[in-house]
């Protein structure tokens, strides 16, 4: 479903040049799979979502990321997003005078209109909007605030989980979703995606640590060092890197 | 009458105008005078140095004003008391004047005491034949809004005033529009009078063609409790400039005064302000919006004055802007001068592009990136619309805005 084959990605910097973060990264997700990638700080986790999704200034300079065999590296990021390929930010922006149940169903109705499906009803979406808000506990209050506005990094994750459970993406990246959530905040991350779950939907979980990993049981664990991907293996990984940590991978990359 | 030394084609113009006047009384004879010796404004005169009236003006040859088409207008559904001012005349509402409010045409106000060195003010003063009178009466909400069309044709000169008196504990929504494609000059100048506890909403919204000039004033008194809520919108010409003068007289009154520019090609558009605190517990909050892209420029110029005794004056200024291209221009001057000692004042400006990581969150959202750049804009000029009241006629704003962004 997702693969990376040789992926090298260099950011420019404010003078103008620019430095390799991603150096040589290959990785792929089956189709209906679930998998994570841990690394430390700096590693280029988020140089590799960014890329995948399509972020001016983050262009390949080798190696390509296909969905479902095709290139997407030649496509704007709203096509990707058309085509079902969703990121959960890191930092989600907070975007003032944008009303969040009209932001929302104008992004929807994007996505249906570029693949060549209808609009979704007024009354259809509210129907859906308040089902999957109660499932990622935020109230109807805030579904009519501006866009994250005031909200706590919590509630701006909270609103990822919305976003990403009404759009129903094809393949799904999740970058450091985990990041400051408490418990009962992880276990609904865990629900969201295992709602979501099914064989034709695919997760890339970029996290620090392991304790998401609880909720959401990945088909492989990959650490993500120096660039490239050192080492791959079972949900075990994941539990045996958080005994021992990464400073093994920073010494090996 | 003082001759004006060196005038301008458009000034000689002018002179000659006023000379050919058959009846003019002694305060128009000493207004004019004062204008003889100011002349039209020009960027070496202070407060004038980005919005160059005279250049603006000297291009244009002075023609001849012409009898403009007059469309509907987008307040129309809010079925309003409708006035209308055709190249300074004008036009009372056909239908009977109805419960409430008093209106007719007077003979024109004298020179507002605080605007005698305002060159465009005592211009205004000296020229104008008749004022359109409108008095909101004790207590009564009105709830009907009141539609002050300005219209102007051709490349000609025209002057207008308006007095209006919203007396105590009554409530009104004034709405006035600047129409007109013509490459000439229009000036409008609002006298304002808000009575204890009464309340005042004005939005204003300028759409004049790209070769126009328009010159708007609102000189505003506040007394006890009185509240004052403005919102403007001005998709800019060759020159437009709204200026308001707010003078909180008495305690206890407050006001909010927000504008929104939305600028492409060569337009300009100034909003210029002063409010004068002169008594104590009183409150404004100021929200400036500036979108301008190709050549445009966009002006604000805020001003809050706290005298003396004005003490627990609660006052916010801020202005941003947007520039969507390297050939766009923002001028802000934010201004406090404060002689109390115990108040809250404070005042931001910022100018930016286009956050990069918003488009790029939208995009990722689906949004193309017309789509996701209309949306940005949508927004961040939005905000100063939201001290609109009520809803019906904030979606027209809305619809203004959304109506520019697709075309431009």
């Amino acid at each position: 479903m997702l693969k990376i084959e040789d992926l090298h990605v260099a950011v420019g910097n404010k003078d103008g040049g620019g430095s390799e973060i991603l150096k040589g990264l290959s990785l792929e997700v089956p189709k209906g799979e679930v998998h994570a990638i841990m690394g430390p700080n700096g590693s280029g986790k988020s140089t590799l979502s960014y890329t995948i999704a399509g972020r001016d200034g983050y262009e390949a300079t080798s190696g390509d990321v296909l969905l479902d065999g095709q290139s997407v590296l030649d496509l704007d990021p709203d096509e990707r997003a058309a085509k079902g390929l969703f990121l959960s930010f890191q930092h989600p922006m907070e975007i003032p005078g944008v009303q969040t149940m009209n932001f929302i169903r104008t992004a929807l109705n994007a996505q249906r209109k570029a693949r060549g499906e209808g609009e979704v009803s007024a009354a259809d979406f509210i129907r859906l909007i308040r089902e999957k808000a109660k499932l990622v506990g935020l109230d109807d209050a805030k579904l009519k605030r501006q866009f994250n506005v005031g909200f706590s990094g919590g509630e701006k994750k909270r609103m990822e989980m919305l976003q990403m459970a009404m759009f129903e993406p094809h393949f799904a990246i999740m970058d450091e979703t985990d990041s400051g959530l408490d418990i009962d905040a992880l276990k609904m991350v865990g629900a969201v995606v295992n709602e979501l779950r099914g064989p034709d939907r695919g997760f890339l979980v970029i996290t620090h640590y392991q304790r998401l990993l609880d909720y959401i049981k990945p088909d492989a664990v990959h650490v993500l060092a120096g660039g490239r991907i050192v080492k791959s293996g079972g949900p075990e990984l994941a539990v045996e890197l958080e005994k021992s940590g990464y400073d093994q991978f920073i010494e090996a990359a | 009458m003082t001759a004006m030394a060196k005038p301008s084609p458009f000034e000689a113009a002018i002179e000659a105008a006023y000379a050919a006047r058959s009846k003019t009384n002694e305060a128009q004879a000493a207004a004019f005078d004062r204008f003889a010796r100011l002349g039209l404004p020009h960027r070496r005169v202070e407060g004038w140095k980005w919005s160059d009236v005279n250049a603006a003006l000297r291009a244009a040859a002075p023609g001849e004003v012409e009898t403009p088409e007059i469309a509907p207008s987008p307040f129309a559904p809010l079925e309003p008391l409708e006035f209308r001012i055709v190249n300074g005349r004008i036009d009372l509402p056909k239908e009977d004047a109805p419960e409430g409010v008093r209106y007719g045409v007077m003979n024109p106000v004298g020179t507002i005491d605080e605007l005698e060195q305002h060159a465009i003010a005592t211009l205004n003063v000296a020229m104008t034949r008749k004022t359109l009178g409108i008095e909101v009466l004790d207590g009564v909400d009105f709830e009907r809004p009141i539609l002050i069309r300005h219209i102007s044709g051709g490349a000609g000169f025209s002057f207008a005033q308006t007095m209006m008196r919203i007396s105590p504990n009554a409530k009104v929504q004034i709405i006035e529009t600047y129409e007109g494609e013509g490459a000439g000059f229009y000036s409008h100048l609002g006298h304002m009078v808000v009575r204890d506890g009464a309340e005042m909403r004005r939005a204003v919204l300028n759409e004049t063609g790209a070769e126009n000039v328009t010159h708007g004033i609102c000189a505003a008194k506040l007394d006890e409790k009185a509240r004052f809520y403005q919102t403007g919108l001005s998709t800019g010409a060759r020159l437009s400039r709204h200026e308001t003068h707010v003078h909180f007289w008495a305690p206890g009154s407050s006001a909010s005064l927000n504008s929104a520019s939305l600028l492409s090609g060569e337009r300009h558009a100034d909003f210029t302000s002063e409010a004068q605190f002169r008594a104590p517990d009183c409150a404004a909050a100021q929200l400036h919006k500036g979108v301008a892209r190709d050549r445009a420029r966009n002006v604000f110029q805020g001003k809050f004055n706290v005298w003396r005794d004005a003490q627990k004056t609660d006052a916010k200024m801020t202005a941003n802007a947007l520039l969507l291209s390297d050939g766009a221009e923002a001028n802000h001057k934010p201004e406090l001068e404060i002689y109390a000692d115990d108040v809250e004042c404070a005042h931001g400006s910022t100018v930016g592009a286009l956050d990069d990581e918003a488009l790029f969150y939208l995009r990722q959202r689906g949004l193309d990136e017309a789509a996701a750049r209309a949306l940005l804009v949508e927004a961040f000029v939005g905000e100063a619309m939201e001290n609109i009241e009520d809803e019906a006629l904030r979606a027209i704003f809305a619809e203004r805005i959304a109506d520019w962004l697709e075309k431009e």
